[in-house]
């Protein structure tokens, strides 16, 4: 499955989201309301399940506030990672 | 499901029946002692359930040594699944005469102990996406003795923990609950005298204080997969004192 595709899955399964993959666009903002609105709970989350599905462990904050901002900037870390 | 059971103050009355009630009615649990000099007791419990139960030394005010005790455990069974936090002590006088080390020892014991254990949990908990953890606070911390400033300050403080802590992980499976116990038998100072103890009993609504197996009953519900959608609650159990 494409990185996009199981990211927006893992999201919607383990934010207990209530939506579907495809009302998550791929350049939608993770945070704030202008996006899908998640929080601070929620970037947690997404650390530790980026860490166990993909294996890909965030330095610090800093590079998890970068990677963080949509759909489309976890892939590329991800897949980048996987690449390298 | 086997899981992995840490009790904190294994060698008191209320950390054993704890103890106790995991060991007889789960199923394949692993239990971890938590303990630190005064361990008889607790050696008691755990040799009469070799393969389930196992001391397992924690000075639980250093973060150092909780990660001492979570690798331990997860090597030999896997993440902490449930963690009570059950040690505690108090040390009264009146604020006005309190030393400052009588306060420190108080909240570092009851408090920040909490905290640490908490935090060392959490990560192994997150990843499984399940957890129980339940704080053992007291009545003290709504009822406010006087000569408990430091206890009671304690005690209500991990109240506000757990209700924070609640809101933290419940999206991750993990529940965190208070449980406030008033008077346990085989819990209170032992300087106290038969005489005062017959008085305070006279005072009590039920007229006698909580067995330990009480207390530790809705400990056990508390972490059981039953009480999935509880979190962030404090469940006084007191014998109707408050």
């Amino acid at each position: 499955m494409p990185t996009r595709q199981r990211l927006k899955e893992l999201m919607i399964s383990e934010l207990m989201l209530d939506m579907a993959a495809d009302e998550i666009g791929d350049d939608t903002p993770l945070f704030g309301p202008a996006g899908i609105g998640l929080d601070s709970v929620d970037a947690l989350q997404l650390v530790v399940m980026i860490e166990k599905h993909f294996g890909f462990k965030m330095a610090d904050q800093d590079q998890a506030k970068r990677i963080l901002q949509s759909v489309n900037t976890i892939a590329e870390a991800v897949d980048q990672k996987a690449a390298a | 499901m086997s899981r992995s059971i840490l009790i904190t103050g294994a060698n008191g009355a209320l950390g054993l029946a704890i103890a106790e009630f995991f060991l007889t009615r789960e199923e394949g649990c692993r239990v971890f002692l938590g303990v630190r000099e005064r361990r008889e007791r607790a050696q008691e419990l755990a040799a009469r359930f070799p393969e389930r139960a196992a001391l397992i030394t924690l000075e639980i005010t250093s973060p150092d040594a909780w990660k001492t005790a979570l690798a331990e455990i997860e090597s030999v069974a896997g993440p902490v699944g449930v963690l009570i936090n059950n040690a505690g002590f108090h040390e009264d006088a009146l604020l006005a005469n309190m030393a400052q080390d009588q306060w420190s020892r108080v909240l570092d014991a009851n408090l920040n102990a909490v905290f640490h254990g908490c935090q060392a949990v959490l990560p192994g908990m997150m990843r499984e996406r399940q957890g129980r953890i339940v704080n053992i606070s007291s009545l003290s911390a709504i009822s406010s003795p006087a000569g408990q400033t430091n206890y009671a300050a304690a005690k209500a403080g991990v109240i506000g923990l757990t209700q924070s802590l609640a809101k933290e992980s419940a999206r991750m499976g993990i529940t965190v609950n208070a449980v406030l116990p008033g008077y346990i038998e085989g819990g209170l100072p032992t300087d106290w005298t038969p005489e005062h103890l017959k008085a305070l009993k006279m005072q009590l609504p039920m007229r006698r204080f909580a067995r330990p197996a009480e207390i530790a009953a809705a400990v056990f519900f508390l972490a059981s997969p039953d009480a999935s959608y509880i979190t962030g609650s404090t469940l006084k159990i007191d014998g109707g004192i408050l």
